[in-house]
């Protein structure tokens, strides 16, 4: 095929992908109303598939996906990163217009991809995966989730909310709310604590295009280190016929700079993203693809990480995890780390992919991506935050969208009666018990039938002498579910009179007597 | 801007009726006299009438409905889109209320996403969607139905209630309440509160029908019409400061042109959010008047109180915004 239209199809590819992603992001909320499985990316991911299955100590059928990716490297390479990831895609699409080459750059750099790699598998055997939150796939997901859609939102609503001051505008500005704004960010009004440094860490990828074109892919991304390392027995291979002029184009145009001019225009295929700039732009049309024997290994080189490199990853992972386990959390869990519903039934820190597809889903917001409330080994986990939303009753969305199962899969009624956390109300705050007010707005909230909010009744003085009747609120802690309904909708100022804690714990052990 | 200062028709035609009805009843009546929010109501001006109580009971299947001269219609059965529809012929028909090219606001009580509709809290789809049809039949351009739950979102509250998809068969819209279309208005008759942000197309609606269920609630025993406005505004948390008053304000704001009351399912204990159907009574009657007040008197029966009971009831009705002087009035019932 000419290799014109190889790259055209590869330009298409990276767009269909990536509208893709947006459209599998945008509808991710409208739980069962599409067919379409909002976490696709994810389970096509060989990196999120291996290192959850490893640290869960668990097989993830809905994870074997990744499997095909696997086979695909073995066949086109990194066709992944050049043709499908939605991340590489944003990467080629926002760099600088006159683009470096990172020639001054050393190519042992490139061997970071892949003792990142290394690490994120031997923690992952350690049951760490703090490191996960490298995985391309993720930044995206987490950034889009957190901070450049909401930020799109403000900014279209602050706009909407403008133009909705001149009335007769009204009539036009109700119908695209409905069938545009309404369907594209639904009711959700999202604030994140981690939003910022979730686009820094974001923007600081980005920047690095100005040193190097896809500098993340070249040198950083562990998802990139993975596929390299099954590339370097694909099939599919470029070569360099006779025909070569040595004009040198292909070495400047090359995204991921791996053609190199003094092993006459040869490439690494761990490193090749089968972009076939190099293919269409060649003016002797001298550059091909052509299928070698299977199972080949690729030219060594210099940059391909020595075992000793990898056992000092690996030494570095245990290093690391063990450094971790000095943190406070492994003895006392916060009593604000109060994670989604039904991760008490599952070794969810194991599990958790910090990939943030709870929290893009969540209907309220009050899941948020951690930042160092669990210490830094829990950093970009879930976690619910009352004051900001609570745990909706009747929404089951991040069960049903959790790709690992760190959320397991239980039923909306099962959820309804799995206790996440416990109420406790500090009194001296509370409207009712601290200043003789009526107020039952935790009482009405509370979703249960049966109420674990319920009120006593008592007779107070008013400034005048005259009693009167003041209902004060109680918790009854068999039947809490610790949703936070009540911490949400508390009307006392700053943090609540009524907050969700974490569960006391139901067993008492006594040791050594 | 101009929204706050244009005297809108409605304005003008309560301040004309008002005129007219006080000078026809000051010679004739000892008592306040009542000022309904439609012109056709205000010629059904409530006083005491002479000769004690005109409650008439009668079976559907021998009489034709008198149009026109009832004030209140209380209609008991087993299907509510009928029952709906009786209720509201008994008072006169919805073309007293729906006028031909008419934007329509029906306002059901959607709380919360909570629980589906038979478990009391939310108001019956069928009720809604049989009002949603009579106006859509009396020639009106539009008629959105709406509400501001106030946990869960407005999308699936609507849902979880039935109503959305209720309405949309009916040919209604669901609109979710937007919020740069609430504004601050003045309450220029309110006692505690003199403004407050309302839904700005509530208010520039040409007709408003308020759908309340009947249901207990924690801090005012019941919720009903009056209470059912507060889904119109927002700050809803600093009403409950005078909570009773302040609903009366809102509701001198308001004004809805009839009110239908949802008694079908009454959510005896447990409001207002509900969840236990043992908690739900089958009391199966639906109430239909121009006068929020009085449907909200009658309404207080079904939970064997009067509207003496339930706090903003009294404070609405000293407001003259309706009588609820149950004996004072024109009530029809049927049986379905």
């Amino acid at each position: 095929m000419n290799a014109k239209i190889t790259r055209k199809l590869r330009q298409a590819s990276q767009i269909t992908f990536f509208a893709l992603f947006m459209v599998l992001f945008v509808q991710a909320v409208y739980l069962g109303a599409s067919p379409l499985e909002s976490d696709l990316f994810y389970r096509l991911d060989p990196l999120i598939a291996a290192t959850a299955m490893l640290a869960g100590r668990t097989v993830i059928a809905g994870l074997l996906y990744a499997l095909i990716n696997l086979a695909a490297a073995f066949v086109f390479g990194r066709v992944w990163c050049g043709w499908v990831c939605p991340m590489g895609s944003v990467l080629d699409w926002v760099s600088p217009k006159k683009v470096r080459h990172g020639r001054e750059i050393s190519g042992r750099w490139r061997t970071v991809k892949y003792l990142a790699f290394a690490v994120l598998i031997a923690a992952a055997g350690l049951g760490n995966q703090t490191g996960v939150i490298t995985d391309p796939i993720s930044i995206l997901t987490r950034t889009m989730t957190t901070a450049i859609w909401p930020a799109l939102r403000a900014m279209v609503f602050g706009l909407e909310g403008f133009l909705y001051q001149f009335d007769f505008l009204w009539p036009a500005l109700d119908v695209i709310h409905a069938n545009v704004l309404l369907p594209l960010f639904q009711g959700i009004e999202s604030v994140f604590s981690a939003a910022i440094p979730i686009f820094l860490m974001f923007s600081v990828i980005i920047a690095l295009n100005w040193a190097a074109e896809r500098f993340w892919c070249r040198y950083l991304c562990p998802l990139g280190g993975m596929l390299g390392i099954f590339s370097r027995r694909a099939i599919l291979r470029r070569e360099v016929s006779d025909a070569c002029t040595d004009c040198g184009l292909c070495a400047r145009e090359c995204p991921t700079g791996t053609i190199d001019k003094a092993k006459g225009y040869a490439s690494d295929p761990a490193e090749c993203i089968y972009c076939y700039d190099c293919a269409a732009d060649c003016p002797v049309s001298a550059i091909s693809f052509p299928a070698h024997a299977p199972l080949r290994l690729a030219q060594k080189q210099a940059y391909d990480p020595a075992r000793r490199d990898v056992l000092w990853s690996v030494a570095g992972a245990v290093a690391g995890v063990s450094l971790l386990e000095v943190e406070t959390i492994t003895r006392r869990e916060p009593e604000r780390m109060i994670r989604p519903p039904g991760a008490t039934l599952t070794d969810f820190t194991k599990l958790c992919m910090r990939c943030g597809e709870c929290v893009r889903v969540c209907p309220t917001q009050g899941l948020q991506p951690s930042l160092l409330e669990g210490g830094l080994q829990n950093i970009l986990t879930p976690r619910l935050v009352p004051r900001l939303g609570q745990c909706s009753f009747t929404c089951s969305a991040c069960i049903e969208v959790c790709p690992t199962g760190a959320i397991p899969p239980i039923t909306l009624e099962e959820k309804q009666h799995t206790a996440i956390g416990l109420a406790s109300i500090d009194q001296d705050r509370c409207l009712a018990w601290g200043y003789d007010t009526i107020c039952s707005v935790c009482e009405e909230i509370c979703p249960l039938a049966e109420k674990a909010i319920r009120q006593e009744e008592r007779e107070v003085k008013d400034l005048d002498g005259n009693t009167f009747t003041i209902k004060l609120p109680y918790v009854l802690r068999e039947l809490c579910i610790g949703c936070g309904a009540c911490e949400y909708h508390c009307p006392a100022g700053g943090e609540a009179a009524i907050q969700v804690k974490t569960l006391p714990s139901t067993e008492v052990v006594i040791r050594g007597i | 801007m101009s929204k706050k200062k244009e005297i809108n028709r409605r304005e003008f035609l309560r301040k004309v009726s008002m005129a007219g009805a006080g000078l026809y009843l000051a010679g004739c009546s000892r008592q306040s006299p009542v000022m309904l929010p439609t012109p056709i109501a205000s010629a059904k001006t409530a006083t005491a009438a002479p000769g004690g109580p005109q409650t008439e009971i009668q079976n559907s299947a021998e009489t034709t409905p008198a149009y026109g001269d009832v004030y209140l219609s209380v209609v008991r059965g087993e299907d509510p889109a009928a029952m709906t529809m009786r209720a509201i012929a008994a008072i006169g028909g919805i073309e007293q209320f729906v006028k031909n090219g008419a934007d329509v606001i029906v306002k059901p009580n959607i709380c919360t996403d909570y629980y589906p509709y038979e478990y009391g809290a939310t108001t019956n789809p069928q009720v809604v969607a049989a009002i949603v049809q009579l106006c859509l039949g009396a020639g009106a351009k539009r008629v959105r139905v709406m509400d501001n739950p106030f946990s869960g979102t407005a999308l699936s509250a609507y849902k979880r209630s039935g109503i959305e998809e209720a309405v949309i068969a009916a040919g209604g819209e669901m609109e979710v309440m937007n919020n740069n279309k609430f504004r601050k208005n003045e309450i220029p008759d309110g006692l505690d509160i003199r403004e407050w942000i309302f839904y700005q197309d509530i208010l520039d609606a040409d007709t408003v029908i308020n759908v309340p269920i009947a249901k207990q609630h924690g801090t005012t025993r019941l919720t009903l019409g009056c209470k059912n406005l507060m889904g119109t505004i927002l700050n809803r948390g600093q009403i409950h400061a005078n909570i009773h008053q302040r609903i009366a304000d809102l509701t001198s704001r308001v004004r809805p042109a009839l009110t239908v009351v949802d008694g079908i399912r009454t959510l005896m204990q447990g409001g207002p959010t509900g969840g236990n159907l043992d908690d739900v009574k089958m009391s199966n009657t639906i109430i239909a008047s121009a006068d929020v007040v009085a449907a909200d008197s009658q309404a207080a029966t079904l939970f064997d109180l009067t509207g003496t009971d339930i706090g903003y009831i009294p404070a609405a009705a000293a407001m003259r915004l309706g009588t609820m002087d149950l004996n004072a009035i024109k009530i029809e019932e049927f049986s379905l």
